[in-house]
This record gives C-alpha cells, structure tokens and sequence, in this order.
C-alpha cells in the first residue's frame, strides 16, 4: 500500500512552528486585527505537492474536522447516507464505488463536489463553518491520485512491540527508547545533545522522581562516585523514597478530581483523604498498573474484597456531589454519573466519550448507545442525587480505630441493655396501666354522655390522646397486637417515672452514640444496590428524558468483553487492562512521559481520537505501551527505564539553532527544562530551607492563606464543614503541598496561581504559564518569606564561616551547582547593601525575621540573619529554582 | 546588560502579560531583536518561530468593528424578583391571592421547595410602579434612581435559562453550560481581545455581600472567573477591599520601594546570567513578568484609591461608596478599571434570593445598587466612557409569581423562576430607553421574543465585534465556545443600535 516515493511523515512541531512562523512573518507586514488563523493557513505554501500523502497525519484531520459532522459516526446527522470515516463509507464496497475512486481524481465524486462552483453542490456547504483551504484540496487530490491508502484511525488497533529503528549516531543509544528518538532526530536533521553534567542530571531527576531537590550530602555522594552505575544507584534509591510515591501520586488526584469539598453550591467538607493516601500507598508498593486500575474501578466487586480495595473505589466517587436545597435529585445524580464516565473514559482510554452523551460522537466511533451502556456500568451505586449535607454521602465505608470501634460498641450494648430494662419495666406496671385505662375510659364516657348533651365537640385536639382514647374505648378483645403496644407505650411514655427515667437515660446514650458514630472517619465508595437500578439512553443527555432500556457494556469499535463475563464494573475493568485493549497502555505510557518532558508523545493527552494530535513518535510510543504489558504494568520499571535513556540524560541547554529547528523540543535533540508543578515549587522551597517536615499522608492541612479568601465565597450559614478557615499551626504548615486542604469554590491560591486546576473535573494535562501573579506570590507570600528566613538560618548555621563559602552552600543547596563569579558579584552585593541598610534600622531586619511562625535561632545576629534572609529570598525567586533544568 | 536585551525586556513586559495584544510592530521588533541575540543565522520565518516561544499565541482580536471595547458585567447573584423590581404588571393586582392556573404553569418542573405546596397564590407586588424617562418605562419605586437612567437602558424582560437551582444556573450564566469546567466568560474575553492595560489585567473581578438577611447565603465559586480549559493568563484576576487588594501584591519584608527596585534588578541579573548558560527564552520573559509585577505594586495601590475622586462622584454613588468593598465602591472602581484599560470587570453582588421575607429584603438589596447603578451609568456617560462601554446588569434566573410559602398582605417570598426574568444592558451598541419581550399577564411565560442566556452571550460577544461562532477553543476534540458546541444561540439585533 506504502507508495514508492519519499513518505512524508509526520512532523507537528515542525508545522506548527511553520504555521507560527507564518502567523508572525504576517505579523509583520498587518495590522493585529486582520490576521486571523485561517487566513495564514490559506497563505502557508502548500507543502509535499508532489510527494506521496500520509493518511492519518494529513488526510484523516481534514475529512475528520471538515467532513465528519455531517458525515461522520453520528447517525442521526448523517447528511445523504454518506459516511467518510469508514473505509467502506469513503472508497465503496462490494463492487460499489464510493465517493473516492483510488488513483481517479477526475472519477472521484468527493472532489468535484469540493472543487464545485455550484453554490448547492458544493462541499461543505457555503455557509458551514468549516471551510476546506486550497492546500487541503490539494492534498486530498495528490492522496486520491496516489492510490488512496487507507488506515483506521491509529490508537483503535492494539499496539504491536515495534522494530528498532536503525540509527547512524549508533554509539548513542542506551536503549530502546534512544533508537526511537534518535531515528526521529536523524530524520528531521537533528542531533542529540551532549549529556547532562552530573549535578544538573541528579537536581533533575531528584525533582523529576520526588519533586524534591538533591541535599548536598546526596549531591556530594553522587558526584564522589564515580562507578558506571552511579546514576543508576540514584535513581534505584529516589525510586524508593516514599517522595516518590507522593510525586506519582500528585498527578493522579488531578485525573481523579480529588478534592476536599463538594464543590456543587454550598461547597463544604467531605473527607476523602484515606483514599488519597490508598493512591500514595499503591505507587509506594509499586502495584501493578492493572491491579491499581482494577481496584480503583471496581474494587468492590472483587471476591472477598479486602478493605484496601474498597477504599481504592473512592476513586469514582471524588466528583462533587450537591446538596443545594430545592435542587432535584435525579438530575444531580446523573450528573455524578456522566463525571464517572468522563473521567474513567479520559484516565484510562483517552477518549472524549462525553461528546456521546447527548447523540453520537461526531468524530470517534461511539454512539450514543455505547455511551449509556457505559454509563449503566455506573449507574447502579446506592447513591442520592442530594446529599453530603454533613460530610461525606453514602455509600461510605467507615474506617473506626479500634478505640472507636470499642467505644461505640459499648455504648450500644448499653442501649441495648437499658432497652431490654424498659420492656420489663413496661411489663411490669400492668396493674397500674389497667388502673389508668379503667380511669381514663369512665373519663371519656362522661364527656361522651356530656357532649351528646350540648352537642359540642370535646376533643382535646391532640391526636396522640385521640388515637389512644379510641382504643381505649374499644372493648379490650377487640384491639390488635399494635393497639394493645400503642396503648403500652403511651402509658410509661407518660405516667411512669421510673420508665421515663430510662427513657432518658437511653436518649442520652443514643446521643453519645451518634456523636462516637460522627466521629468514625469514613470514605466515600462504590456499592452496588441490592436491585439494579436500570439504565436508559437519555435523550438530548437529560436526565428526566428516558429513551430505550440498555444493559451495560462498552463501545462495539473496542474489543468485546471476555465471552460470559458479566457487564459490569470489574469485567470493564479487566478488560481496560486486558492485553490487546489498544488505549490503556498507550495513554498511561503517554502521561508518564509527558511528566519528565512536559508534553507527551501524544501532546493531547486527554484525547486520543479522531480530533486529538498524532503522536510525534508513534513506534516509540508502541514499544513503552508493550514494554509496560510486557513488565506486568510495572509502574516503577517504565519511570526507571524512562530516566535511564541517552534521551532524558541530555543537556537541556540550548542553542539558537535548535531553538529555531525544534522550539517547543519536541523532537527532543536536547534535555528537557520546564517550570515545576505548583505543588512542587513550594515543596522545594520547604525542603531547601530545611522547614519541609515529611509525613506521609493523613488528613489534608491548612497552611498560610490570605485572610477572608473563603468569607468572600462561602454560603452565609457556616454550620457546615469547610466554610471557615482554620490555619494550622506548628508542623501542619510545612507540609508538602499535595497535602493542602483543597477547596474547590477557592483552590490554593498559591498553588492555583500556578496553574494547578480547580480539581472539579478530571485533568490529565496541566497548563504552564508565566504570569506577574506568581512573581507576587514568590516575593511575598509569607510561605516564601518564612523559607527564606529559615533558608537563611542553615546557611549561617552550615555554610562555613566565610561569605564565599556561605554564597556556594547557598547555591548548592537550592541550584545544586556552585556560583559562577558573576553570581557571586550579584549575591555580595545583595548582601553588602543589606547589611548596612539593617545596621541603619535594625526595626526592618527585625520586620523580615518575624515573618512566620516557625521559631528563630535567636542568637542569630539580627543584621546578618536579615541580610542573608534577602539572600536566600533572591534565590528562592531565581527562575532555575523553580525550573527543572 | 546588552541593549537589545534591554529592549527586549521593555518590550516582553508590554507583549506577554495577561495576554495583552501585541503590534504588528512588536512582533517585527521582537524578531529582529532575536536576529540581534545570536538568532542572526536562522532564516527568518525560523526566527519567527523562536519569537513564537517567547509569546503566548496573540489574542485573536475581533472579526469585525467592535462597538464596544470593555464590559462592566454586574451579577446580581441568586435571582433578584423581577416582579418586585423590573416587570411592571398591573394585572397581577386583581390577581393576587388567586391560584395560579394550572394551563399557566403547564408541566415546567419546580423546585423541590415549592413542588409540594397545596397551592400557589398569586403575590402581585408590595411595591408601586412609576414611568420614567422619556421612554416611559414602568419601574418599582424601590429604583428611584435607577429611573433617572432608564432612558440609557435597554431592559430585558424575556430572558429565559434550564437551570432551576442556582449552582448550575450561575454556571450556565457566566460559563455557558450547567456543569463545571468551562472558562467563564471574562476569561473568553481575555482569551478573544486581550488586555488594553500594561499594567493590569484583562479581566478583574470585585466582590460584595448584600444587605438583606441573606446577604450572603449564596455562595460564589472559583469557577465562576476561572479559564476552564484556557490558559491560566486568562483567569479573572480578584481586586478585594483589604491591604493587599490583589494577592501578594504587597512587599511585607519592610524594604522600601528602591531598595525593592534593586531587589528586583538583581534578580533580573541573575536570571539574565542563566539565560545566557541556558539559551531558554523561557528566562526572559520571567524576568519580564517580575518587572510587570514591579510595576503593578503601584498601578494597583493607585486604581484603588478613591482619594483623588470629587466630592461631587461620592455624592452621585452615595456616600457608602467611601466603604470598601461595598457595591457602591465596587461600582465606583469599575470605572476606575474602565478608564486605566481593563477589559472586563466583573461585579458580584449577593444576597438575592428572597423565597420569603420579600418586601423587606427587597428593600435593602435595592437599597445597595439603586443609586450605584444609576451613578456608574451617568458617570461613565459624563466621561465619554459609555461610548464604547458596555454595561450588563443580569442574574441567573428570576423569581415566580406565585408566592411561596404563606401570602401575607405585607409578606411574601417567591421561589426561582427560569422561564422568565429581567436584564438590562446600556452603552456601547445598546439601543437605550427600550423594553424588550414580554411575558403572558401572570409575567409567569415569554409570549414575545424570548431572549436565552446563550443569545445574551452571542449578543455580548457580537457588540465586542467577536461572532460568538468563531471565538473557538480546541479542547476534547471540540472547537468550543462561550456560546456552546452544539447549542443555538442568536444575536438578538433587535436591542443594537
């Protein structure tokens, strides 16, 4: 099928540099307000005219943006029963011709319909928004002419292990991935760069695998060692440091939304942290990818499901969940439903499934039918759409200590026990009952012989005295096991102390039961009903709109679930981790590469369709999806056999050639070098400042915030959970920030300042952005401040006595590379300026040293101190320290 | 430092924050800048490549002449009754304390807070109706000012939404959609336009509680300014009343302004040294956005000080526009924002939401943004802002006619009312002195020209000069929009000029 001639593959960051090259060369010459995408696009030279086409990097896009909608996989806006994102749709079959006659431009009713000058032949239509360019006409003419090879859309097929590719650099290469990379390189001209040095390569991959940095103790050892296995020594050590577990994690509670409110309205507490720390857990112990997925999704199904496993359910239940009054409870908990399938559907599978929830999906193969058929496999938890008023919303698995267990234990066979003493005691005042009913009947007879006389009503108006008057004025035969109880129990409720004494006595139990029971922490999980709850297509996706019953299962354009597997959770979940499921691999692998070089090999990574980018290496993204499999899921031995590659070792320095080859380093001729993750940005900053206390997991904390953030947004009535907030005191505040108490109504604002998301939906791929704000909260947040202060401290404390020595210890704890004597010339200054500046006004330095509450090591000379605080402010501000280099 | 580095950081600081539209000038003297810095041997669409890194994609800019450059956006947050306020319906006098009719109320849902009532009473207003202005518009007497501008408003009385509570009717209203996860509309707008401001943001956002008993029982929520799938540049940048009016903005480490000055040249140094190492782009513009917080240190401190304003302006916003962080000086700011380059601000007002102790809660909350709204408009109208100034007064949803709870003679609460309520726009584009829509006589259905939320939006983006079809964000393999993927929304020409 392949054509003869040179293929011309596949090059995003090329083109995309070209468009931008285009957009700004008309930069030059237009006024801003005229230029506009498509006009570059039409003015882009058009491209490989003579060379042979490829099918998915340029002929699929343009029928898939332009053509699909109308003819495409949804079938209730199929225009003319035509499809074209089939092969049968497009080029015919059984003998019958399709709109594209392969090797016949001229044949081919596709282009004289694009081609036409008749308004009402013409394709797409005038008045349709996407419009084909000439370029892409021509494209599809040079693709038509060439034999019209067709492929299916690349990630519906299971991966096969690719061949390693041939390279001429053949000394590069450590591995696999190196041959991948460097075949891309070589093709598009471009060669690696010289390694790392030692230190920025340790500083890398120390924040890469901890989101931490390197200590000088780890730094020194490092570059003393000089065995071949060095570097791998590190990495074996960092992979095992529960930091790794936290910085695996951190990317998994964005895909899964965690958070620690509700989110909907009122936007209070829930607590869902112990499935939180059953993530770290998982990464700690390297669990298998499969098993991580399996319990997640459905743990609960599992035989003989341990309680580990029913906590990984949490997963599915970290959307926000609304209990605002007047709101309708079906209408939420469909929406609870809907965010399942979206996040499972984008987590595992890198589909945008959500597009099928109102009518097929325009570009990828899943109907509206898939869609709640998938949507059945969630559909079935004994859920309210109403709920979370007082925490979390059932169902929940309650997590007692064993005191809490013992407690409310107790406290129940107290109430039992007072319950049993109240039945005999009710048993036991026969004679006195029999006398009060005999009382209470002549009572009532005499007001019934009165009222007959005046002829006036005598009711007491209380219903209670009414019901109970009506049996006592039934013949004592005649009243039922329930009147003769009712009758009881009205009794001692109202004219026996010693009864109503107990009675008291168990309210109070019941009271400091409840209590003990509120205080059981729980989590939220997955529990299916005991009946079914059954599923319907929901026309439009609305929720009160039911159309035809469906049972569940998964899209027909993916594998089948096992034969005799029942459709439920955890067969999908099998079959998601099933070896010849050709998404869950590859779009795992994806984010974990995307995590070391900043944009995965699929650079849209939370959709793999139709609509999403190519891969830029698509067989090096085939062997790391088999390799995975093939290592069992081996979480750790893809983040190991990733930064153990020539690929990930490379300088990231760049030069203007490379820059001008490859700006967005996509084909990876250099290292890579990005700002860190918000979290990670404070979290270095604790750790290089020597504040960072590093306990793993527990409850989330509140550290420093501006005051009033949560009084400007929260509900008026602050009876909830979650409304107020509580600054934490002593070690609470130097946690790491994976650890901050998430709000969703008002996220962090330090770590949201720095792009970290709301969490009220999944995310899978963070934005980077470089904003005056964060320079603000890096100057000037106290977080900042405090560390500089206690940065200042340990490098008065450990730096050696001299100011060289102290500028070096300084930059090797925060840089993990020694000063270059222009730096140093920078930081004397910093430094002569403000010690005479505080020697002046002591009142300043004293004002710098007293931010934060952590303690000062008062012996400390005020002057020096403050002026080192500056320092080490400077430091923490540069952009190497929160970039990894 | 070199001069063409020198040059290019004056010239990042004006291009790369917030998102702020750069020049076609800028652009060549970027590139040219780069050939300058070592980039001499590249060709230049290479060139223009590497300048691409540096800067965010520019704002795409409008598709055709915009009438108005900026927008105040003032959310009334939680349904004010458009019946007590707004909708003059004389009928509902005779009407009132009979039950609504069932052919009226037809099959719409209710909330589950008014479902179950054994009846719904009619609640004709506490409150008398007057005309004013030349156009003759009938408005509450609790909107005495406000009468005196109504010749410059262009009511709306058919708006309509789904949603029912007031989480996803907020979100629908400022997002586009009910569910989370959408950029708001500001942030669109930044997104779109960019920023007309060096030194501020493209879209600000101002906060204040009401008056009423529920001053603040609705709460607000992040998202409701947030960039959804956009870049964070885009984000609504909150201006709050306190010492530090956006966050961090304040230096608490006691240096004075040049010693802050050499903090920062310093800083910018060594940055500079490593940029020179490293050879990433990426430094200079940080370091540009160090010198723009520089600078946004004294152009925030100088837009919130009232000190400067006239007696004659407090006079006109009333005298509570001295307090911060009221309504009235939120609205006084807005302008302020307005006339320094802010593209979209964004008020919020809460404590609407009266399902019952109506006439008195009413009261208070007009009470808050009767003479403030009045004033922003006349002043605005005074500098010539109002020109190319839009100005939208909207909410979520309305308020029913039928009262909720017990109907009182002076007592009454409504519940929340979807399918009709009121909004007005002025200014730039806007036809003024206008009443559009109408509703059957219980003001309970549009009978005439129904105006949904996602037509209000188009018709916004439209007088900004965006065809709401075309301002797009790739994102799930969509090309998404204010005005959503799959729905329909119009530009409702009637209310343009």
């Amino acid at each position: 099928m392949r054509s003869v001639l040179p293929r011309v593959t596949f090059s995003p960051g090329l083109s995309a540099a070209r468009r931008i090259a285009v957009a700004v060369a008309v930069l030059l010459v237009l006024p801003q307000s005229h230029v506009r995408g498509e006009d570059t696009a039409a003015a882009a030279p058009t491209a490989a005219a003579t060379l042979a086409i490829d099918f998915a990097s340029e002929v699929r896009p343009i029928l898939s943006s332009t053509c699909f909608r109308c003819h495409g996989p949804d079938e209730q806006t199929r225009e003319a029963g035509l499809r074209l994102d089939t092969r049968e749709g497009a080029l015919g079959s059984g003998g019958e011709e399709g709109p594209i006659v392969p090797g016949d431009v001229a044949a081919s009713e596709l282009i004289r319909r694009i081609t036409s000058g008749e308004a009402d032949e013409r394709m797409p239509p005038p008045d349709a928004e996407k419009q084909l360019a000439a370029d892409e006409i021509e494209t599809l003419k040079n693709w038509i002419a060439a034999g019209a090879a067709w492929e299916e859309h690349w990630s519906f097929t299971a991966p096969t292990k690719p061949e390693l590719p041939a390279v001429k650099q053949s000394d590069w290469p450590r591995g696999p991935i190196d041959h991948f990379v460097l075949a891309r390189m070589e093709q598009e001209g471009l060669s690696p760069a010289p390694p790392a040095e030692r230190a920025a390569l340790l500083r890398r991959v120390t924040l890469d695998l901890t989101g931490l940095p390197p200590t000088i103790a780890e730094l020194d050892a490092f570059l003393a060692d000089e065995s071949p296995t060095a570097y791998e020594k590190v990495v074996d050590r960092l992979l095992a440091t529960p930091a790794h577990a936290e910085r695996m994690a951190l990317d998994w509670l964005d895909a899964a939304r965690y958070a620690d409110t509700h989110g909907y309205h009122v936007d209070s507490i829930r607590e869902m942290w112990r499935w939180r720390d059953w993530v770290i857990e998982a990464f700690a112990r390297n669990m298998p990818f499969d098993q991580f997925t399996i319990e997640q999704l459905a743990g609960d199904l599992l035989p003989e499901a341990t309680r580990e496993q029913k906590i990984a359910t949490g997963f599915n239940r970290n959307h926000g969940i609304n209990f605002e009054g007047g709101a309708i409870p079906e209408e939420f908990r469909v929406e609870y439903v809907v965010d399942r399938v979206q996040t499972t559907a984008t987590v595992f599978m890198g589909l945008t499934m959500q597009c099928a929830r109102c009518h097929d999906h325009k570009f990828d193969p899943i109907s509206q039918r898939d869609y709640y058929r998938f949507f059945a496999l969630f559909n079935t938890i004994g859920e309210r759409g109403i709920d979370g008023a007082t925490g979390n919303a059932r169902p929940l698995l309650t997590l007692p200590s064993d005191e809490q267990r013992e407690a409310f234990y107790a406290v129940q066979q107290q109430i039992e026990e007072l319950s049993g003493r109240m039945t005999a005691r009710a048993k036991e005042v026969t004679a006195e009952r029999e006398a009060w009913v005999a009382r209470r009947l002549a009572e009532l007879e005499d007001q019934q012989s009165a009222a007959n006389d005046a002829s006036t009503s005598a009711g007491t108006g209380d219903d209670a005295i009414t019901i109970v008057d009506k049996i006592i004025l039934l013949p004592a035969e005649e009243r039922t096991d329930e009147q003769r109880y009712q009758l009881r129990k009205y009794y001692v409720d109202n004219f026996d102390e010693e009864y109503r004494r107990l009675l008291a006595e168990r309210k109070k139990l019941k009271r400091q039961s409840d209590k003990l029971y509120a205080a059981i922490p729980s989590v939220m999980v997955m529990e299916e009903m005991e009946e079914p709850r059954a599923t319907f297509v929901l026309n439009r996706g609305l929720y009160d709109q039911h159309g035809t019953k469906v049972s569940g299962g998964v899209p027909a354009s993916l594998p089948p679930l096992p034969e005799g597997a029942p459709a439920n959770r955890l067969s999908m979940a099998r079959w998601l981790t099933s070896p010849d499921h050709p998404l869950t691999s590859r779009v795992t692998v994806n984010r974990f590469w995307q995590m070391y070089f900043g944009t995965g090999i699929v650079e849209t990574s939370e959709n793999f369709g139709s609509e999403g980018t190519l891969p830029t290496h698509p067989r090096l993204l085939d062997y790391l999806a088999t390799r995975f499999v093939e290592t069992g899921w081996n979480v750790r031995a893809m983040q190991k056999e990733i930064v153990m590659s020539a690929t990930y070792r490379q300088s990231s320095r760049t030069t203007p050639a490379k820059l001008t080859a490859d700006p967005q380093n996509r084909f990876l001729a250099r290292g890579p070098r990005f700002r860190l993750p918000a979290e990670f940005i404070r979290d270095n900053a604790m750790a290089i400042s020597g504040l960072l206390v590093k306990k793993v997991g527990g409850p989330s904390v509140s550290p420093y915030q501006p005051e009033g953030l949560w009084d400007e947004v929260s509900f008026g009535i602050k009876s909830y959970g979650g409304l107020i907030y509580k600054q934490d005191h002593g070690d609470a505040l130097y946690r790491r920030g994976m650890y901050t108490f998430w709000k969703r109504s008002c996220p962090p604002p330090a770590l949201n300042t720095f792009d970290a998301p709301e969490r009220e939906v999944c995310t899978v791929r963070r934005e980077r952005t470089n904003t005056p704000l964060q320079a603000l909260v890096l100057l000037n947040d106290p977080t900042f401040l405090e560390a500089s202060r206690h940065f200042a401290e340990r490098i008065l404390a450990a730096g050696g006595s001299s100011d060289a020595d102290r500028i070096t210890y300084a930059f090797r704890r925060a840089l993990a590379r020694p000063p270059t004597e222009a730096e140093r010339d920078v930081i004397a200054a910093e430094l002569a300026e403000r010690r005479a500046a505080y020697d002046r006004d002591p009142a300043a330095a004293r004002q710098i040293l007293s931010i934060g509450e952590s303690k000062r090591n008062e012996t400390l000379d005020d002057t020096e101190h403050a002026a080192w605080t500056s320092v080490a402010r400077l430091l923490l501000n540069l952009d190497e320290t929160i970039t990894k280099n | 430092m070199t001069g063409p580095q020198e040059e290019l950081r004056r010239l990042l600081t004006r291009r790369y924050f917030f998102g702020t539209a750069g020049s076609g000038i800028g652009a060549a003297a970027l590139t040219s800048l780069l050939a300058a810095d070592g980039f001499a041997a590249a060709p230049e669409d290479a060139q223009g490549a590497v300048a691409a890194k540096f800067e965010p994609p520019a704002p795409r800019g409008p598709d055709f002449a915009p009438r108005a450059k900026r927008v105040i956006y003032i959310f009334q947050s939680g349904g004010p009754a458009q019946l007590d306020m707004l909708e003059y319906k004389p009928r509902l006098r005779q009407l009132h304390g009979t039950d609504l009719p069932e052919s009226v109320r037809g099959n719409q849902r209710l909330t589950s807070m008014t479902s179950d009532q054994p009846s719904f009473p009619v609640a004709s207003s506490y409150f008398d109706f007057q005309q004013h202005g030349e156009c003759g518009t009938w408005l509450s007497s609790l909107l005495p000012h406000t009468g005196r501008v109504v010749d410059d408003l262009c009511l709306i009385n058919s708006m309509h939404t789904e949603a029912i509570n007031h989480d996803n009717g907020i979100t629908l209203l400022l997002t586009g959609r009910q569910q989370p996860g959408l950029p708001s509309m500001g942030s669109w707008i930044s997104y779109g336009l960019g920023s007309i401001s060096n030194v501020l943001p493209a879209f600000v956002v101002l906060m204040s509680n009401g008056s009423s008993q529920r001053k603040d029982v609705l709460p607000l929520h992040h998202r409701l300014w947030g960039n959804g799938f956009l870049d964070a540049r885009h984000q609504g940048v909150k201006f709050r009343s306190g010492a530090d009016p956006v966050l961090y903005l304040n230096d608490p480490s006691g240096l004075d302004r040049s010693e802050q000055r050499r903090l920062h040249d310093r800083l910018a140094r060594l940055n500079q040294l490593q940029y020179e190492r490293s050879g990433d782009p990426e430094i200079l513009a940080r370091v540009a956005q160090y010198e723009l917080a520089f600078r946004m240190q004294r152009s925030v401190p100088e837009l919130m000080d009232l000190s400067g304003e006239s007696q004659s302006t407090f006079t006109l916003y009333g005298e509570r526009s001295r307090t911060p962080g009221t309504y009235a000086a939120n609205c006084l700011l807005a302008r302020r924002m307005i006339e320094r380059g802010v593209r979209f601000v964004q008020l919020f007002h809460r404590g609407w939401d009266q399902h019952d102790n109506l006439p008195a809660d009413l009261r208070r909350q007009c009470g808050d943004i009767d003479q403030a709204d009045a004033a922003l408009i006349t002043d605005l109208k005074q500098r010539g802002l109002l020109e190319d100034t839009l100005v939208v007064w909207a909410t979520e949803f309305g308020r029913t006619v039928y009262c909720q709870g017990k109907l009182e003679r002076n007592n009454y609460g409504r519940d929340h009312h979807p399918r009709s309520f009121s909004a007005w726009l002025a200014g730039a584009g806007v036809r003024g002195g206008m009443t559009y829509g109408k509703t059957d006589e219980y003001g309970y259905n549009i009978v005439e020209n129904p105006v949904h939320l996602r037509d209000l939006n188009a018709t916004i983006l439209h007088l900004l000069g965006i065809d709401h079809k075309k301002l797009t964000f790739k994102f799930q393999g969509l090309d998404q929009r204010l005005t959503g993927v799959d729905e329909e929304a119009h530009v409702v020409r009637d209310l343009l000029t």
